[in-house]
């Protein structure tokens, strides 16, 4: 195959690449939404000598710090979803980071990166 | 690597497939066919058996234990996506333009019909690999597939890299086994014809494989 078919081959394989990134980019973004936001507090107060903690999911929300109880029962399953959360935030923060590597590698204007992502969202077969 | 091993380990490759880029280092290694490009995405061809059969091994949550988030495409097929590396199942569409996504209950994933599969499913064979054994398309499955598929694409450049793989296969593929393949597939029209196309594009004799 000549040079030039193979710049070709490569740089529609960077641009397939781009094409999933973005995809796979928006699916996890759409999937991390389900997922509870925020971290687990526990906050302790002294009653008649005694101790009690409660639990607080803290947030922000519009720019505010918002603390919700969390009953105990709720704790466990909420730590999971916490935990599976931080994994999305991970995979799209490495998303994002090749998205960008990417767009510098193809050089993509915006016109042309609509182009891109516009078309062919399905691969028709490997 | 662990992905596959473990796959393995449940017996997956005993009927499904690697299939996608991630063969062609295999081929490099068994049989010398040198091609260097591959893509993130990691593809299997998974073998449908009876619609009903029951659970074998629950690949989503083997998947995900492995350190990979799931979710779903925008057309319903799952992905299983790890530090950028995407994971997903594809499986065969018998004719027709149906291209909704196919639950398989064997292994609880959702897989992607695509036509043609089962060429690489019905034609592979094993190899091992390290400590564990791995199934792909026998080098002639994989290069006919490729001359039918290459004609459909919509991308220029995926039909470029399509017929690039079947230029560096075509120095390794054997004739025989190329006839007991093609024999396999009820050829139409327009599949005919998309191969006489490829074959022209790379320079490969048809009669190799068997078709007028």
């Amino acid at each position: 195959m000549k040079v030039a078919e193979k710049d070709r081959v490569v740089h529609g394989m960077l641009e397939e690449e781009y094409r999933r990134c973005k995809d796979a980019l928006q699916s996890l973004q759409d999937k991390i939404e389900r997922y509870p936001k925020g971290t687990l507090n526990v906050r302790k107060k002294q009653h008649k000598g005694k101790e009690y903690s409660y639990h607080y999911l803290v947030s922000r929300e519009g720019g505010k710090v918002v603390n919700r109880h969390v009953a105990r029962e709720s704790i466990p399953p909420l730590r999971d979803q916490l935990k599976e959360r931080d994994k999305y935030k991970k995979e799209i923060q490495s998303y994002k980071k090749r998205v960008a590597y990417l767009e510098g590698l193809l050089n993509t204007s915006k016109s042309r990166r609509g182009r891109i992502e516009g078309s062919s969202r399905h691969k028709p077969s490997r | 690597m662990e992905l596959l091993r473990t796959l393995s380990s449940v017996g997956f490759f005993e009927r499904s497939t690697l299939i996608g880029s991630w063969v062609m280092p295999i081929y490099q290694e068994l049989y010398q066919a040198r091609y260097v490009l591959k893509t993130l995405d990691v593809d299997f061809a998974v073998h449908m058996a009876h619609a009903r059969k029951d659970l074998r091994a629950d690949l989503e949550k083997i998947i995900t234990s492995l350190g990979f988030t799931e979710y779903l495409s925008i057309g319903g097929v799952q992905k299983f996506s790890s530090g950028g590396y995407e994971v997903e199942f594809i499986a065969h569409r018998k004719g027709g333009l149906n291209d909704n996504a196919v639950p398989v209950r064997e292994w609880n994933v959702i897989a992607q019909p695509l036509p043609f599969i089962n060429i690489l499913t019905e034609f592979s064979e094993e190899a091992k690999l390290d400590d564990f054994i791995i199934r792909f398309p026998i080098p002639e499955a994989f290069f006919i597939h490729k001359l039918i598929v290459a004609q459909k694409r919509k991308a220029e450049s995926k039909q470029l890299k399509d017929l690039e793989q079947c230029s560096v296969l075509m120095n390794i593929v054997r004739d025989d086994r190329l006839h007991r393949v093609v024999q396999s597939i009820l050829l139409s029209r327009d599949t005919k014809r998309h191969i006489r196309n490829s074959c022209d594009d790379i320079g490969f004799p048809l009669r190799r494989l068997g078709i007028e």
